[in-house]
């Protein structure tokens, strides 16, 4: 007897379903299920999905100056004329841009470099964008780039590299965001290192 | 320095083995105080010992990494155990690794090692003293992370620094403002280590130089002389300094030539190198009074002894050193001891002993 899979379309659509992050065997199945299904209807959610999927993934791209994501250089972060025009936040990724929005804080532009030095990993400085931020801060007259990069060894090495390219600004402040404590949290619950160094980036109350 | 005090009571009371080296699987409950494992060569006591070690510590004595410990044949290893009432679960293949401390995976190894201390003695201990450097810093690496949180965070970012300059350093021609980008985070965990290999040497010092006093015999050291330790630090005295001045030197040899990873604990008898000009029986005492004085260290800042994993160091000793030894561990300890002769067992401690033949034990004496 002939053991029976899936016919091989659906195989194909399991398979691509299955490159998707987070996409497991299991799921690429279920997702793949629900898209043949055996109705009408099913058959039109399948093209809708696809049809969006065709229509947007391709308009959505990095902005050509800070690289975040955009359908039309520059983006509406770059476009904003409310925003300040002296300080400059780098990130390492256009997705930390998001998180430092939701703050509030920061009214600037951004820069993300689109990883950060890492020569295990064969990411040298040629892999990031950093040519593009000089040449912002010469353009937009940047007065204070803000290092808003990780807190581990890859993320101090690119912090320190930056820092040393910019030296050529005499004008500029090149600042690195504090590492301390998280808010609303006690001692107890922060690991060593972090209490190490927010007692080293201590702030000074009264004298 | 340390955290002091204990979470959970301090004692293995069972460990269960599967795919981890020889064995398929053995689960082994373990009595408080002193038991024995015999058997003959092969047929896998030291295992047993290695696998507490590696669900306690995650590290092997015998092994720098962990994968060469899966059975053959097998994806990968699994160890679970209890220490007092917590319980720890150790699962490592190739490609995955997952830590469960009383069932709760953990993201990271802190929580996890945490909860348990131990000692290894090995009958290769000797190779402290006269071996190179890098089985006394992975002696203080081990001892350090058992006592300071602080040790194990700093040694990994200091490797992690060092690995990404040294790579740097290979790339022809070397791009030197890429290097110079690794000086902070280098410089910053170097420096936090050399301070805690300097003051963890400082608290050894005095339990050293007590076991030694302790467990020599007349015979094996000839004199009265105090064994002293001394911390090296290979990235002197002023590590930037030493690491802008040795430029050249790193270009020539395409490495980072200063820096902790070329610290040194100096080991002297009467002023002496005892790894130079110290005697077999000197060198093996110093190499055993170590090892006490970390077990002794351990219990100072614990209240409480650590697990004693002794394997078959007590067979090459003559019945003087045997008891002096013995009598210089912490008492109370639990102790678990691989031997293959039994004749010295008569004048030991009593407690169960278990033989391990075709790789099963059997019953307790």
């Amino acid at each position: 007897m002939r053991r029976i899979d899936y016919p091989e379309p659906l195989q194909r659509l399991v398979a691509q379903l299955k490159r998707m992050p987070g996409i497991g065997p299991r799921s690429a199945e279920r997702i793949a299920l629900w898209l043949v299904g055996t109705g009408r209807q099913e058959a039109s959610r399948g093209r809708e999905i696809a049809e969006t999927m065709l229509e947007n993934a391709a308009k959505v791209r990095p902005c050509d100056r800070c690289g975040f994501f955009t359908i039309a250089t520059p983006c509406e972060i770059c476009r904003d004329e409310s925003r300040a025009d002296g300080p400059l936040c780098v990130v390492e990724q256009a997705t930390d841009i998001i998180p430092l929005e939701r703050t509030g804080v920061f009214k600037g532009r951004y820069h993300a470099l689109g990883g950060r030095l890492a020569p295990l990993d064969h990411v040298g400085p040629e892999d990031l964008t950093i040519d593009r931020l000089l040449e912002r801060v010469k353009e937009e007259g940047a007065t204070e780039i803000i290092l808003a990069l990780g807190a581990d060894v890859e993320g101090e090495a690119t912090a320190q590299y930056l820092a040393g390219l910019l030296r050529e600004f005499p004008e500029l402040n090149v600042t690195r965001i504090a590492q301390g404590l998280p808010a609303g949290g006690g001692l107890e619950s922060a690991d060593e290192l972090t209490l190490s160094r927010a007692m080293t980036g201590r702030v000074l109350l009264s004298k | 320095m340390g955290w002091g005090g204990s979470p959970g009571g301090g004692m293995l009371t069972q460990i269960k083995l599967h795919d981890f080296r020889c064995f398929e699987t053995l689960e082994v409950e373990i009595a408080p105080g002193v038991q024995f494992f015999t058997g003959d060569n092969a047929q896998g006591k030291t295992s047993i010992l290695e696998a507490a070690c590696v669900l306690l510590r995650l590290a092997s004595p015998r092994s720098p990494t962990l994968t060469p410990l899966i059975r053959q044949e097998a994806r990968g290893f699994a160890l679970q155990g209890y220490w007092g009432s917590r319980q720890l679960q150790f699962y490592h293949s190739a490609e995955r690794r997952k830590l469960v401390l009383d069932g709760v995976e953990q993201s990271g190894t802190a929580e996890y090692l945490r909860a348990a201390r131990l000692v290894y003695f090995s009958n290769t201990d000797v190779e402290l003293v006269r071996g190179p450097a890098d089985g006394r810093r992975r002696f203080l690496d081990f001892l350090g992370s058992q006592i300071e949180p602080l040790y194990r965070s700093s040694l990994r970012a200091y490797e992690r620094a060092l690995r990404s300059r040294n790579r740097l350093l290979k790339a022809v021609p070397v791009r030197w403002r890429e290097v110079e980008a690794y000086d902070t985070p280098l410089l910053d965990a170097g420096r936090l280590l050399t301070d805690l290999r300097r003051s963890l040497v400082a608290e050894l010092v005095p339990w050293a130089a007590s076991a030694q006093a302790a467990i020599r015999t007349e015979a094996a050291t000839g004199g009265p002389e105090a064994l002293s330790l001394q911390y090296q630090p290979g990235a002197g005295e002023d590590f930037a300094a030493r690491l802008r001045e040795s430029r050249e030197e790193e270009a020539r040899l395409r490495q980072t030539r200063v820096g902790p990873h070329r610290d040194d604990l100096s080991l002297c008898l009467g002023g002496q190198p005892v790894g130079v000009y110290g005697s077999e029986g000197q060198q093996r005492t110093t190499a055993l009074a170590l090892k006490l004085a970390q077990a002794r260290l351990l219990e100072a800042v614990w209240k409480q002894p650590p697990l004693l994993l002794l394997d078959d160091i007590f067979g090459e000793l003559d019945v003087t050193r045997r008891n002096a030894l013995l009598n210089a561990l912490p008492t109370n300890a639990q102790q678990l001891i691989t031997t293959t002769h039994l004749d010295w067992l008569r004048d030991a401690p009593s407690g169960p002993i278990w033989r391990l033949a075709g790789r099963r034990l059997e019953g307790t004496i």
